[in-house]
């Protein structure tokens, strides 16, 4: 308990100064097109990580694929193109998600 | 400003963020269902989202949780991600007025959300806390209240029975696919899926490979932009 109240201090403090140094110190300061341009891409960078964490799970030490999370990702990044509304994506991957476990289980 | 126009500038507030902070509070429903899965008890969840206030931040360390990884690593990934913060504060700084404490006071608003909204008011309108203050007050109540809500339903929810195990893989696509335009942005995500592979293929389920990535991938997109403006 004491380990995640020590968690949210720590990102709370963090997040908080990350927010204001842009606020008060970056504004008075031109960033170069260089750097604001390698800022773009780490949250792409960091999004597709994590969803390879979750696609690929280590299962006794060897990489294993979740195939209903697969799927899930497959549609709802699809359907994000196609459609471009987030939540009807969101539900569509996650319908079919859920379809491919209990057919994979079945 | 004027009693009229003061009125005005809130009902602008709040009929463009709307849709945006329904969205965002499906989100929150999510985070306080999962953080709940992930061992965190109610006040816990809730004073997250209370003293955080950032769906990806506590989102990534509810994922980060789950997958047994340690304060130190999910501080450093937490740096990563919020470098865009500086950015986003920096182009809003201006729009925000001149008084600092009041500046100090609307810094925890500064995210996605509010960013696309405020920076598109501002170009429009000019500098406007009014119309910010409202922002981070709606986006903020909306984040803690579905917070709660999610965080009460949490025990009641067997996650994979419901599905709810796929809404963090599903809700990072499907954020992730609109920001993939163009040649570099793409470049990016395939050599941050390659980068995260071979890592995670090579230590299985270390804590380092959100990190590495975060920090090595952008610099083919950087690279490949580079090239493109000096074609």
């Amino acid at each position: 308990m004491l380990k995640n109240w020590l968690l949210i201090g720590i990102l709370a403090v963090s997040t908080y100064f990350s927010r204001l140094a842009g606020l008060e110190f970056m504004a008075n300061r031109k960033t170069g097109p260089m750097l604001a341009l390698y800022f773009t891409y780490v949250p792409v960078a960091i999004i597709a990580a994590l969803l390879v964490k979750q696609i690929f799970v280590p299962v006794h030490g060897e990489l294993t694929i979740s195939f209903p999370i697969l799927i899930g990702c497959l549609f709802a990044g699809l359907s994000m193109h196609f459609l471009k509304r987030f939540l009807p994506s969101i539900i569509i991957g996650m319908v079919l998600g859920l379809a491919a476990r209990y057919l994979l289980l079945s | 400003m004027t009693r009229d126009e003061r009125i005005r500038t809130i009902r602008t507030a709040f009929t463009e963020a709307t849709p945006l902070v329904l969205a965002v509070a499906t989100y929150g429903l999510s985070y306080g269902v999962l953080a709940t899965q992930a061992g965190f008890n109610r006040a816990e969840t809730v004073g997250m989202s209370l003293f955080v206030f950032s769906g990806t931040i506590q989102m990534v360390a509810v994922a980060m949780i789950m997958t047994g990884a340690s304060i130190a690593s999910i501080f450093v990934t937490s740096i990563l991600l919020n470098l865009r913060n500086l950015l986003y504060g920096a182009a809003l700084s201006s729009g925000l007025g001149t008084n600092r404490k009041l500046r100090w006071l609307l810094a925890p608003g500064i995210s996605d959300e509010p960013f696309v909204l405020a920076t598109a008011y501002f170009k429009k309108n000019g500098p406007s806390p009014l119309y910010y203050s409202v922002l981070t007050l709606m986006f903020y109540s909306a984040w803690v209240i579905s917070s709660l809500i999610g965080a009460l339903a949490g025990n009641q929810i067997n996650p994979q029975t419901w599905g709810l195990d796929l809404t963090f893989p599903v809700t990072f696509i499907a954020l992730l696919v609109p920001s993939l335009k163009g040649r570099p942005a793409l470049a990016t995500a395939l050599a941050a899926v390659g980068i995260a592979f071979g890592i995670e293929l090579l230590f299985p389920g270390n804590d380092f490979t959100i990190i590495i990535t975060g920090a090595v991938a952008p610099f083919v997109g950087l690279f490949l932009a580079r090239r493109k403006a000096h074609a």
